[in-house]
């Protein structure tokens, strides 16, 4: 099969070169008869010498050419292999540089004030912690124009977020967010204390932890021992600095056994 | 004629190859770089990488100016973090699925003219129900330790483990360094002869004195102070110096009520007005007579923030 295919193939081929063969055959049979009238030969002659002068000029010049172009890409691929050694190490030192960017923009948040970039301005998260608790986060979208705005949040409601920002937020942003820190972290304090006393010392508490929503005023009844006679006091909290979490008044009250406790509801 | 018929078909057959030699390789004076971009397309080794090397780049540059805007935000930057992790996650924990890991964290970096460097333990525990993230273990190295207010500061924050509450406190109280640096500069600026800085524009204390009456000194001094729950409050206390003679002119005890009469001046005034006042009162002709009226209010209570 394949033999007749190159046997056909070359017959095409020499199909070809006959063929060819013949086009210069009748060619120069007839250039000879044109030879046979002198002019119009010479003048031929002539042309095709200056045609084959072009052609050869032509050719120099193309050869030229496509040795300066050998020349510039052996030149090129060259040069690429250094470089792309260089590419090899400027990437590895690009990745290492943008894994350690990364990592100091996660670490912001152990500052207590960490932020990303939005196309308004920025969203800034404001984190909480007591005695090394890390309790909840909060945050404040500010929108960076003149003035500046919050365009929403998740601070609560009694917390003085108005009142702080009309003081520092146009003037120093920095005290702005470290003042709402201060208060969040207190108001996630007394939070997580009231919490604990609700759900640690409950053996010990004689009713409900009665508490207001800042936390900032708690009142309860408790038992210095959590089985027997002993009789309860009553405990009032209140924190009148709100960025603080130790309170600023405390009153107990011991009773007999008779009603007193004007803040507890129960016998 | 045949010799040159088939020469011009010999040229006329090179010119042609030579002119698609021409044409397949880029043509010199154009860019290396596109070869370089096609070699890149072929390199196999991390094709992945190769594409996210232009976005990296662009993208490095995006994440350096947020650390940027942070740092500008919080006055605080931080040039270093590492953190290693480690699973304490026993067999048990895993049949209650409760998963318990313990972080070991370093930072570094500074707020302004303070260097400090953290190291802390952040355990986390995670139920079914909720993650808990308790810190450890906190030690703190800060320079410069010329502050000394800031070593007790310092113990008493490692011994809390309160992250947060180092760095607020860490923040008012360079703001109110600062405020302090200001002040003082400004008055030394605008009384260069009566206002006198021991320690330069840092220092902690403010030496007031009229060249035309040798002896007479007022004395600010101005301590920042980081109180137990973190709260940073400025101290200021007046100290006077007089020579004798004039202590024993003084029938009023007016030397001897300064400090207290100060503090009452504070408390009207502010800070920079008193301070001025103080200035002025040295370098009048006529005498100041401090006028004591009710009793000073004791302690200093929450000052204003310093001004921006």
């Amino acid at each position: 099969m394949e033999l007749a295919n190159t046997l056909s193939q070359d017959g095409e081929s020499r199909g070809g070169v006959l063929a060819h063969l013949e086009r210069l055959e009748t060619q120069v049979s007839r250039s000879r008869k044109k030879m046979e009238e002198p002019q119009s030969a010479q003048a031929e002659e002539s042309a095709l010498g200056t045609r084959i002068h072009e052609l050869r000029r032509l050719r120099d010049k193309l050869r030229a050419e496509v040795k300066q172009h050998q020349a510039s890409v052996k030149a090129s691929t060259t040069n690429v292999e250094p470089d792309q050694t260089l590419e090899i190490t400027e990437q590895e030192s690009l990745k290492r540089k943008w894994e350690n960017v990364k990592a100091i923009l996660q670490a912001y948040r152990f500052t207590g004030i960490s932020g990303k970039l939005t196309s308004r301005g920025v969203c800034v998260c404001i984190s909480t912690a007591f005695e090394g608790n890390l309790l909840d986060s909060y945050f404040v979208d500010l929108v960076m124009r003149k003035p500046l705005q919050i365009h929403h949040h998740s601070i609560p409601v009694f917390i003085p977020l108005e009142e702080i920002s009309a003081k520092y937020l146009q003037t120093n942003i920095q005290h702005f967010l470290f003042t709402l820190c201060e208060y969040l972290n207190a108001y996630s304090g007394r939070k997580y204390q009231a919490d604990r006393l609700q759900s640690d010392f409950e053996a010990f508490l004689a009713g409900p932890l009665q508490r207001n929503s800042l936390c900032n005023l708690l009142s309860f009844t408790y038992k210095a021992e959590p089985e027997g006679q002993s009789f309860p006091f009553c405990a009032r909290l209140l924190y009148k600095d709100l960025t603080t979490t130790l309170p600023t008044d405390v009153t107990v009250t011991y009773q007999g056994k008779r009603k007193y406790c004007t803040f507890c509801s129960h016998d | 004629m045949d010799s040159q018929l088939v020469e011009a078909r010999a040229l006329e057959a090179e010119i042609t190859a030579l002119r698609r030699a021409c044409v397949e390789p880029p043509a010199p004076g154009e860019d290396t770089s596109r070869v370089r971009k096609s070699f890149r397309e072929t390199y196999q080794a991390d094709s992945e990488g190769w594409e996210l090397s232009k976005d990296l780049r662009s993208h490095l540059g995006h994440l350096e100016s947020e650390i940027q805007f942070l740092s500008t935000l919080t006055g605080i930057s931080i040039r270093h973090y590492s953190k290693k992790t480690e699973d304490l996650t026993s067999t048990e924990m895993t049949e209650k699925s409760i998963k318990k890991v313990l972080q070991r964290h370093r930072l570094s970096g500074n707020c302004h003219m303070i260097t400090f460097q953290l190291e802390f333990q952040l355990l986390e525990i995670q139920n079914e129900e909720s993650l808990s993230s308790v810190i450890t273990d906190l030690s703190i190295i800060m320079e410069p330790t010329e502050y000394s207010e800031l070593s007790e500061f310092v113990s008493r924050a490692e011994e809390r483990r309160d992250l947060f509450m180092f760095f607020r406190s860490l923040h008012f109280f360079v703001e109110w360094c600062e405020y302090r640096k200001r002040t003082f500069k400004r008055f030394k600026e605008k009384y260069p002869e009566a206002v006198h800085l021991s320690e330069g524009a840092s220092s902690s204390c403010m030496g007031i004195r009229n060249p035309s009456r040798p002896g007479f000194e007022l004395v600010i001094v101005w301590r920042i102070q980081i109180d137990e729950e973190g709260k940073v409050l400025p101290k200021l206390d007046l100290l006077t110096k007089v020579p004798l003679q004039a202590l024993e002119l003084d029938k009023n005890g007016v030397i001897e009520t300064a400090p207290l009469s100060f503090r009452t001046l504070l408390g009207v005034l502010g800070i920079e007005a008193t301070l001025e006042s103080l200035i002025k009162s040295l370098h009048t002709e006529r005498v100041m007579v401090f006028r004591q009226s009710r009793p000073a209010r004791t302690g200093n209570r929450r000052l204003p923030s310093p001004p921006p």
